[in-house]
């Protein structure tokens, strides 16, 4: 299995295309982190609570980036027909899904852990630049956990989308589509928002949260965080399985 | 995270490299691509697979590869299939397409990559690239490689694990004449140390310069199989030409030879008996301008067992007419 993961976590490193999902990560992390100081800073000097929370949770915006290289693991080697060659160096193919997942975990982490380093130290800078004391309370530590955990699993998550679609075209663009539209609409629409706290972006968004998430309907009640967390990865391991007995079953002809 | 070097599999049994297939069948929908294929490939064999488009090659190498799952029958290798092989790319080398590249990976780095994942050390990349003449160009990406160029990455990557059996699928496809002396020179190189080799190909010529046996395969069945001097054996032709030749015809029915008569009016017999054709043609008082044994040619056979399915239409030299002669079959037909 060592073997496997170098062999993966090689072929990642081999294309520029991790570097643009860093770089991806890095900017919506950024962004987001700047976003939530600048609001900290506002809301400090009108003397409204400072919603810390936020602030240290930025990271878990760079999901996005951490979706499309999991939805790269898979979808390229069929693209490009390296399957063949994968499967005869590893041709158990849930050992293979194993490596993959596990070589994918590998840069989910190194990626969480730089974006979580850049939410604090723009936070950190710009808040105590502007005098506003700095409190790691409300929560903060266990939502650093989640954002960190809910960018590995969205890299899981990824990962088992491509081995379902497995082309690669379609599976990018229902991820993105997923994530940036389809997310924000399902839990207005009738009949679908009573279901929406389960569904992977629901769950999701129930997970990152401290427990209320605002601009939902009245109606659409999230799970616990806790619960939230275990449903999305429940959603991902679910597609890894399913996405590997699709694909990776099928004749490689 | 450094994996020890695991050693070679070539050479630790000399009885490994058998490989068996056992009643194989692949159905695809209403096609039944192989049917019932049983032949065995000996160790330090080099054995041509061969047979026309769409005769089930590919699907039966992939299938002994385990990228197919067969319909029924078994596909072994060491008496293992493929997915149970402890570890693969150090028992079997296969190349299958000249296009299973990342466009974005060096050919250095395609092979480091396998490397990886078998536990070889990454030196071995530069290695096989050394063997294959790709030194010069394998920090460049495969995306600027010519289709030769492809093709020896692809045989490359059988060698990276220094295996005793070799499977290769069309490995002269698409090669200029020099990359097919390349390849021509490549077999030799793997005929002479003794590897399992299993090798599809169209380039009938060399296969035959480098094979020891040939499995010949037509619409999914096996047509023949064996050693060349088996598949050989009965078809030695002797070619008679000469400015008349009617009442040497006549005398080789009555003596119960068979064979072909040819555009140009040469006789081609069924037989290596050349004295007594030579024979027949003093005692008849026929005059020969040539009288000399066909040597085997294995492209011949494959057009004869595969019902000339494989081959053009042959076309007539303007202005000149077939002979006809019973019992001699005239050219185009069945050989």
């Amino acid at each position: 299995m060592i073997n496997l993961i170098r062999s993966e976590v090689l072929k990642i490193r081999s294309t520029q295309v991790w570097f643009w999902m860093l770089l991806l990560s890095a900017a919506f992390t950024s962004l987001g982190s700047i976003v939530t100081s600048v609001t900290a800073v506002n809301d400090y000097h009108d003397g409204n609570p400072v919603n810390y929370y936020d602030v240290f949770t930025t990271s878990q915006g760079a999901g996005i980036a951490l979706l499309v290289l999991g939805l790269l693991g898979l979808t390229t080697e069929f693209r490009h027909k390296t399957i063949t060659p994968t499967l005869l160096a590893t041709p158990n193919r849930w050992q293979l899904l194993a490596g993959k997942a596990a070589s994918y975990a590998v840069f989910a982490i190194v990626y969480a852990l730089i974006c979580v380093a850049i939410n604090f130290a723009i936070a950190i800078i710009w808040l105590s630049a502007e005098n506003v004391p700095l409190s790691f309370g409300h929560g903060v530590p266990g939502g650093v956990a989640k954002a960190f955990l809910s960018l590995v699993l969205t890299g899981m998550f990824g990962l088992g989308l491509g081995a379902l679609l497995r082309n690669q075209a379609a599976a990018m663009v229902f991820g993105i589509v997923y994530i940036a539209i389809l997310d924000n609409i399902l839990n207005f629409v009738p009949w679908i928002r009573k279901g929406y706290a389960y569904t992977p972006g629901g769950a999701l968004k129930a997970f990152n949260s401290n427990g209320h998430v605002e601009g939902m309907p009245g109606d659409v009640h999230l799970l616990a965080p806790a619960v939230g967390g275990l449903v999305f990865l429940a959603w991902s391991l679910a597609l890894l399985v399913i996405g590997g007995r699709i694909s990776l079953s099928r004749d490689i002809s | 995270m450094t994996a020890p070097d695991q050693p070679t599999a070539r050479g630790t049994n000399p009885a490994d490299g058998r490989i068996v297939v056992d009643n194989l069948t692949k159905v695809f929908g209403n096609q039944r691509a192989v049917d019932s294929l049983s032949f065995t490939v000996e160790p330090g064999s080099v054995t041509g697979f061969l047979g026309p488009n769409g005769a089930g090659k590919t699907t039966t190498l992939r299938m002994l590869l385990g990228l197919v799952r067969p319909s029924s029958g078994s596909a072994t290798i060491n008496g293992m299939n493929y997915e149970s092989l402890p570890r693969p790319l150090q028992t079997v080398g296969a190349a299958l397409e000249a296009s299973s590249f990342h466009p974005a990976h060096t050919g250095r780095q395609h092979l480091r990559i396998y490397c990886a994942a078998a536990g070889l050390p990454a030196r071995r990349a530069d290695e096989v690239l050394e063997l294959v003449g790709l030194s010069q160009v394998g920090r460049k990406k495969t995306k600027g490689y010519s289709m030769g160029m492809r093709q020896r990455l692809g045989l490359a990557g059988t060698l990276l694990g220094d295996p005793k059996v070799l499977i290769l699928d069309e490995p002269a496809n698409g090669l200029d004449p020099e990359g097919i002396r390349w390849l021509r020179g490549f077999f030799r190189h793997l005929a002479s140390e003794g590897r399992t080799v299993l090798v599809s190909s169209h380039q009938l010529a060399e296969v035959q310069e480098v094979a020891d046996r040939a499995v010949i395969l037509n619409r999914g069945k096996l047509v023949r199989a064996g050693t060349l001097d088996e598949l050989s054996a009965g078809t030695a032709t002797t070619v008679v030409r000469g400015p008349a030749l009617g009442p040497l015809q006549q005398a080789l029915t009555d003596a119960g030879f068979g064979g072909t008569s040819e555009p140009d009016g040469a006789l081609r017999i069924r037989t290596d008996q050349l004295a007594r054709v030579g024979h027949l043609a003093f005692t008849h008082n026929v005059e020969l301008h040539e009288l000399r044994l066909e040597e085997f040619d294995l492209e011949q056979l494959f057009f004869s067992l595969t019902e000339g399915e494989h081959q053009g239409a042959e076309l007539d030299p303007p202005g000149r007419g077939r002979r006809a002669g019973l019992p001699y079959q005239q050219q185009g037909g069945a050989r």
